[in-house]
Parts: structure tokens; sequence; C-alpha cells
């Protein structure tokens, strides 16, 4: 809603001096916050390294259950919905607003494609008895700590689908508030920090798919 | 004139401080509501701190009641199974609802914008929503304890915390709950001193408790979230079975210690730096001084930040991490001993010479000297392989980080409450019960700890409801310094809440300090400021007179009216 | 305006392609079966780079406050020294005292 009321347009919150430091302040906010993410993500990459410097032949032969194909469509999905996003900032900057919306589905489409190619993989693990903790019953691998490493596989991949349905919630959220016309070029910072959101989920997943898939 | 960053030129003019205001920021809106959804930093700093002394309350009775128990050795009050919950339950609430949003939630809240000279903290509203996170997350952990009180210890170690019956799961996820209010908070501080400093406010005449403030905050951003996933496993642990820390199933309880400890290390910190913030800015004031090595102090708070978050296997010396990594964390723990020793001694420069006002506040921050010191100092001896191992899980560590904490958090925190007092409710306490309780909290504070050292090098082991009868006058004399404490903080709620109803109106700057947060009338307007001020000077310049000691006017807030009208209306 | 700066299309699509291309010899170099630890290496290097490419052009750091970026790699900072430090223990264990 920038309509103008008198000298300072109304999106910017009286405590700010000027929309531009509203701006660079909620981006900084931002990056802060990935700043979290990447620390949270991190405790379980840590867990990863760890098991696999102790167990390097259980990595191997576990990763063998893992589909290399549907780990590289879900990759290229994911890169997908990345210029997506990137475009439907873009549309905010030059004020075409049905491109915002129309980006956006795209967006939540792929990410929908995304959480659909992963559950396919996890119910056919689940048929296999390739279950999280100790219901672990699959007897395929030959190696004690095999649980293990499903359980990190399932943590890992379970908490990035966590934040992928997170930004799909986020993105329906943005699309309804912009069938109102709410973002602008002079106010799209909701679509910008939500951009900025979605790109970490991507970018966690580009270490995911060869720390999981790529094993030999 | 001054020049602010955007270049653009600022008519700078002075105007005096409004005393006694009509209007301030406690009476501008009415009833519950305008309190339990106020989005103005000074309100939620007021709720956070209402909040933190009832925890204190609770974590203090029953520390009291801990102490109760070890007056003899025999069965007093309570069997081993209720002495292991009672003293988890004093650490937790301690720790994760009482000391961690002490100083920067409450008075970091307060003060910071003020001192910032804006009008708010970047993200009113996600400071809100970070007061009830922290207020859910509470009820979670208060929750856990109707259910069945938990008996790990406030570490959760595994094994055990998989295998034991008490409520672990409600415990950590409330836990895990506020650690998010803390990663919020923490955000919000270092986007506000980036962002919001008025004009002229440059980096290097930040007052030191921002300095402080920023170092914390950096901490809690990178620290908490690993804290978050730690517990995130844990709950999987108990619910799944993941065996990622359970021995049993093929997983590595050490390496829950280093997840734990990676927040958990750094996270003394986020106690203890706020509170050489507040001590910064009492010894300033109270020494009438200019700080004696402003950046050394304001950089140090940042070496802490970051020498602190290296040393977490300190805590593991006997949990049998390898050789080498304790050689490397004992080797990496003496550094923290640098930036903390800086500080010490840029303090007592500071009070050299100086014309020093013992007030209550310079009490407490002089307490703070004396036993922070030995808290530190004992924590460079704990920091060596060789003493650790035969004092680990003694009494002497427990003395250690009660000096540490309380020694020196709490006095901190104490000093800052009845610093800032008069600022946030326009009431002043009195002078000499201020003093008398200082005295008696110093003085029952040594009586419990002193004798944990002595009792901890002899050998008694931490987390016992009982002993051996060798021990019996050290415990003794332990737990009638407890009760003394308990005295002291009581006349300290009763002075205090007494100043709220019958204490004398309080002057704008009644400490004469130069920061600017005393610049702005007690209890402050709606909005900090009426005027977006221009800051000509840094927070200690005690070597100019008071009277010279003026602020500029860049905007007038309340009417958006121009800077001329602004200058008109000050004078008449 | 200088945070408001819109990325050009032609950066936006190539940094795309590039992305796809890059993961394309990850999957490559995976068949290609080189021998551990340079798989994991090759993989991470990879990896990396997809992962600054996103940062700088995707998310506009290349164009942004310098600020940020040190936002970032002080992130990536300090999981380092989570990892580097944890390994010192878990990777050394087995070792007795008389290496000291």
């Amino acid at each position: 809603m920038a309509h103008a009321t008198g000298t300072v347009e109304s999106h910017v919150q009286h405590h700010f001096k000027s929309s531009d430091q509203q701006f660079s302040s909620a981006k900084l906010g931002m990056w802060l916050f990935l700043f979290t993410e990447i620390m949270f993500f991190g405790g379980l990459f840590v867990a990863y390294i760890v098991y696999r410097a102790w167990n390097p032949e259980l990595f191997t032969l576990a990763a063998t259950q893992l589909d290399t194909v549907l780990g590289a469509v879900n990759t290229v999905v994911l890169i997908g919905s990345s210029l997506t996003v990137a475009l439907a900032i873009r549309a905010a900057q030059f004020d075409k607003q049905k491109q915002i919306i129309n980006y956006l589905l795209i967006t939540i489409f792929l990410a929908t494609v995304f959480l659909v190619i992963k559950y396919f993989e996890y119910t056919h693990k689940f048929d296999m008895g390739i279950l999280p903790g100790a219901m672990y019953t699959f007897e395929g691998i030959d190696h004690p700590k095999a649980n293990v490493f499903f359980s990190i596989y399932y943590m890992m991949t379970g908490l990035h689908g966590i934040h992928v349905v997170i930004g799909i919630g986020l993105m329906v959220w943005l699309v309804l508030k912009a069938m109102k016309g709410a973002y602008t070029s002079s106010y799209y910072t909701p679509v910008e920090i939500t951009g900025l959101y979605w790109h970490l989920v991507d970018i966690i997943w580009i270490f995911l798919f060869p720390l999981m898939y790529l094993i030999d | 004139m001054a020049t602010a960053s955007n270049g653009n030129t600022l008519k700078v003019r002075y105007f005096d401080i409004d005393e006694n205001p009509k209007e301030h920021y406690l009476n501008a809106e009415k009833g519950l509501k305008s309190w339990l959804f106020t989005v103005d930093h000074k309100r939620i700093g007021i709720m956070y701190l209402a909040s933190i002394v009832l925890f204190f309350a609770v974590g203090g009775l029953l520390a009291l009641v801990l102490r109760t128990e070890l007056l003899t050795p025999a069965e007093n009050l309570m069997n081993a199974e209720t002495y292991n919950r009672v003293f988890t339950v004093h650490g937790a609430v301690m720790v994760f609802l009482f000391i961690i949003p002490s100083i920067p939630a409450a008075l970091g809240n307060f003060l910071l914008p003020i001192m910032l000279g804006a009008k708010d903290v970047a993200f009113p509203r996600l400071n809100l929503a970070s007061f009830w996170i922290y207020s859910i997350g509470a009820l979670f952990t208060l929750v856990s304890l109707a259910v069945n009180p938990i008996d790990t210890g406030w570490t959760f170690y595994t094994p055990y915390s998989v295998q034991t019956g008490s409520a672990v799961i409600l415990m950590t996820f409330g836990v895990f709950i506020m650690g998010f209010s803390s990663i919020l908070t923490g955000m919000n501080f270092i986007v506000t001193i980036h962002k919001l400093r008025a004009p002229g406010l440059t980096w290097g005449r930040l007052p030191l408790f921002c300095w402080a403030m920023y170092a914390t905050s950096v901490i809690q951003v990178l620290a908490t979230p690993v804290l978050a996933i730690t517990l995130a496993l844990l709950i999987m642990e108990r619910t799944l079975g993941i065996g990622i820390f359970d021995p049993a199933l093929g997983g590595d309880p050490v390496l829950y210690q280093h997840f734990f400890w990676f927040y958990s290390h750094p996270a003394v910190y986020i106690m203890i730096v706020p509170a050489f913030g507040v001590i910064s800015e009492l010894i300033a004031t109270f020494s009438r001084k200019t700080i004696f090595g402003y950046w050394a102090i304001a950089m140090s708070s940042l070496a802490i930040a970051f020498i602190g978050s290296l040393v977490w296997g300190h805590h593991m010396f006997v949990s049998g991490q390898s050789e080498l990594s304790t050689v490397v964390f004992s080797f990496l723990t003496f550094f923290v001993g640098i930036p903390t020793g800086i500080k010490i001694f840029n303090w007592l420069a500071t009070m050299h010479k100086g014309s020093i006002d013992m007030k209550t506040p310079m009490l407490y921050a002089v307490i703070f000297l004396f036993l922070f010191t030995i808290g530190g100092v004992t924590g460079i001896m704990l920091g060596a392989i060789s003493v650790n191992v035969h004092l680990h899980d003694t009494y002497y560590v427990v003395a250690h980080f009660h000096y540490v904490m309380m020694g020196g958090t709490v006095m901190a925190f104490l000093g800052g409450l009845h610093f800032w007092w008069p600022k946030m409710f326009g009431k002043m306490y009195s002078e000499f019960w201020g003093k008398i309780s200082a005295a008696i909290i110093f003085v029952g504070f040594n009586l419990t700890f002193l004798p944990q050292f002595i009792m901890g090098s002899q050998g008694m082991p931490r987390r016992y409801y009982s002993y051996i009868d060798q021990f019996q006058t050290m415990h003794q004399l332990s737990t009638i310094g407890s009760y003394v404490l308990g005295v002291g903080f009581l006349i300290i709620a009763v002075y205090l809440v007494h100043s709220l109803i019958w204490g004398k109106k309080a002057p704008a700057n009644p400490w004469g300090s130069r920061s600017l947060d005393w610049m702005t009338s007690s209890p402050p307007a709606h909005h900090n400021f009426n005027y977006t001020p221009v800051i000509n000077n840094g927070p200690y310049d005690y070597h100019k007179p008071i009277s010279e000691f003026t602020l500029g006017i860049a905007e007038d807030h309340e009417h958006g009216e121009s800077v001329e009208k602004a200058k008109e209306e000050t004078k008449a | 305006m200088s945070a408001h700066h819109a990325i050009p299309l032609k950066t936006l699509l190539s940094t795309t392609l590039a992305l796809v291309v890059l993961t394309v010899v990850t999957i490559a170099v995976f068949y290609l079966n080189i021998p551990a630890p340079f798989d994991v290496v090759v993989a991470l290097f990879l990896a990396t780079f997809k992962a600054t490419l996103v940062a700088m052009f995707f998310m506009g750091l290349y164009y942004d406050e310098k600020f940020n970026t040190v936002v970032l790699i002080f992130s990536f900072l300090f999981f380092f020294v989570f990892i580097g430090i944890t390994l010192l223990d878990t990777l050394f264990r087995e070792s007795s005292i008389s290496i000291w």
C-alpha cells in the first residue's frame, strides 16, 4: 500500500527516516537470520562429517540406496525455482503486478514438484524398511551403523523439506498480498526477503545433493 | 551545522531536557492490552524485567531449598531423586529463563534505542514477538515442572536424558522455543546498532554498553541455532531413536557434549558480556572521568565473542574426548583471560584518580570487580588440564561459576537496575537501604560460595544431596550465607517497590552522566526524544562541564514541523 | 537507491544456465570414480562454486552492501570453527598419551 500520505510514504514505519533505511535494515536482518539458518543446518552437517569420517565405508554402501536421478532432477527443479523467485523480485522492481503473481505461482509449483519427488523417495524407502531411527528394519546394508546414516539422511532432508514447506507457505501469502497490489517498485521488501530465504533453501540442497546422493 | 552520513546538512540547535514530564511512555497508553501488545521497546523491556525477576525469585527459592537440605548429611527435606530434580530446575530456570535474557532483553531493550537516539529498535513487532516466544517457551518449561520435573542437570547429557522418565521433551522444547526469542533479540539489536544511530553518533561515540550488546548479539545469533538443532536432535533421539547421540543405537554421547557446549560455552559470554557493558557505564559515570581505553574495552567484547566460541571443550576434559583436543581447548581457554583482563585493568585505570562517588550502583560495580575477578581467575585455573581433572564436578566448579554468574552478572544487573531505575520509572529509591542491602548481599554471597571453593578443593562432589561428615561445617556456613543473601534480595524488593509508590521524583540526570540515555526526561517520552537528537559529544566526555553538554535537534518527531519551528517551541 | 538494484535479466538467465551445467558436471565427475578423498574435494568445490553463484547473483550480494557479504562469510567461518575443532576430537580419539 504505497499511497503517499503527506511527505512520507505510509509503508515506512515511524522509527525509520526513509524507505531506503527501512529496506536495507530488513535486508540486513534477513542476512543475519540466514546466518542462524546456516548454523542450524551446520549442526547436522557436523554430525554428517563426523560420522562419515568414522565410517567412510558405511556412507559408500548406504548411498547406493538413494536414487541419483531423482536427486539430480530435484536439484534442477530447485535451481529453476530460484530463478523464478528472482524474476518475481525483478517484476516487482518494474511494477509488473501480474508477473509477480505468475512467477511466484511457478515457484510454488516447482517447490511442490520437489516435495512430490521427495515423497516418492521417502515412501519407497519406507516400503523397504528404511525407516528413521529405531524403526529401521532394512537388512540390505551389511553395516552395524546403517541406521545412523539414514537417521542423518532423514534429519537433513527432513529439515530441508520443512524449510521448503515454510517457503511455500510464505509464497502463498505473498501471492495473496500481491493480488491486492501490495507490492510495487517502491515497496517490495517481503518479496525480496522471501527470495533470500528461498535461495538459501536452494544453496543447502546444492550441498546436500553431492553429499548424500553422490558417494562412491 | 553538522553533516549527517547521507550528506544532508542538518541545522543544530540546543534544547533543555524536560524535567518531570506529564506525559511519558508509562502513561502514554493505558490498560493491560497497551502493555501486552505494545511495540514500544521500553515497555517490552519492562515486561522482560518483570518476567526475569519472577524467575529469579523461583530459581532463588529453589536454591534456598537445596541449601536447606544440605544443612546436615541426613535426608532433611527430600530424597536423592527429588534433590536431582530441584538442582536441575534451579539450574535450568536460572540459566535459560533468568540470566540469558536478564541484561540483554530487559535493560538492553529499554536502553539500546535510547542510547542510539532512535525511536525504537529496527523491528518493533519482531521485538514483541520475541517476548511472546520467550513467554511461550517459559510456559512449556513450567508445564514440564508440573508433569514430571526433569532430573538430568541443566545440560541434558545423553544417554541419561534419553533414558530418564522425567519430562525431558517438554523441558527441552521450551528451551528450544526460548532460543528463537534470543536469536530474534540478537538480530534486532545488531540491525538497530548498524542502521538506527542518530546523526553524529559514530561508532567511536557508541556507549560501551552498546558495544557489549553488539558482541552479545553476535554470540546469540551465531551460537543459539546450534542449541536449537542439538535440542531438536535430542527430542528426535527420545521419540524416534535416531542413534546419533545414543550409544545403545550406535551413537556417540560425546558428540552431544560438543553440540551442547558449542552453544552453552558462548552462552556464558551471552551472560557476562552485557554485564561488562553495564560496569563500563557505571564506572565511568561514578568516577567522573573519561573511560580509560575506550577502544580496548569495545574491541575486547568482540574478542571475547570470537575467542569464546573456540573453547567449548574445556567442559569436556574428562568426557573421553581425544587428548589432542583437550590440549588445544586448554590452550585456547587461557586466551579468553586476555580480553577479560584488558577490561578489568581499563576499569581500574578509569577509577584511578577519578572523583569516585560511592552511590549504590557504583557499590555494585566495585563488588562486581572484586567477585568477578575471583570468578575469572579460578576459571583460568580450571582451564588447566591437570587442575581440572582434580577439581572436575566438585564444588570448586560450582563456586567458580557462581562467582562469575552471580558475583559477575547478577551484581552488574543489580548495579544497572539501580542505575537506570530512576530513568525507567522516574522515581528515586532509598540510597541508605540500597547501600545496606548491597553490603548484606556482598557478605552473604561470600559466606555462601567461599566455603564451596574450600570444600571443592577437598573433594566434595557437586550434585549430591548428602556428604561425609567432615564437610558439615562448611556446608552449614554456606547455607547460612544463602539465607543472608535471601534477606538482602528481600530488602531490595521492598525498597524498590516502595520507591515506585512513595519514592521522590527523579530528575532527568540524577547521576550527572554524559551518556545519551540521560539526555532525555525520566521517564522518557513515548518516542524517547521529542526531537531526533544530533550528537555532538562522546558518551564519556567528563572533561566538559555538564552545562556545555547539549544535544542538537535534527527533526521534530511529533509533528514533522520544520527545525526552525521546533527551536521556537523549546525556547518558549 | 543502491540497495534496490534490479539484477539484469541476462545475468539471471546465465546464472541459471551455469548452475544447471555445473550440476551435470557434478554428476559426471561422480561417474568418473575419482579415488577418495579427492572425489569429495571436487564435489564440494563444485557445490561451493554453485552456492557462490547463487549468493552473488540470485541473492544480489554482488550489487549489495558489502556488510551482508561479511555476514555470510562469517557464518561459514563459524561453521568451519565448529566442525574443525570437533574433528580434533573425533578423528584423534584412538591416540594414546604416548604421542605426547
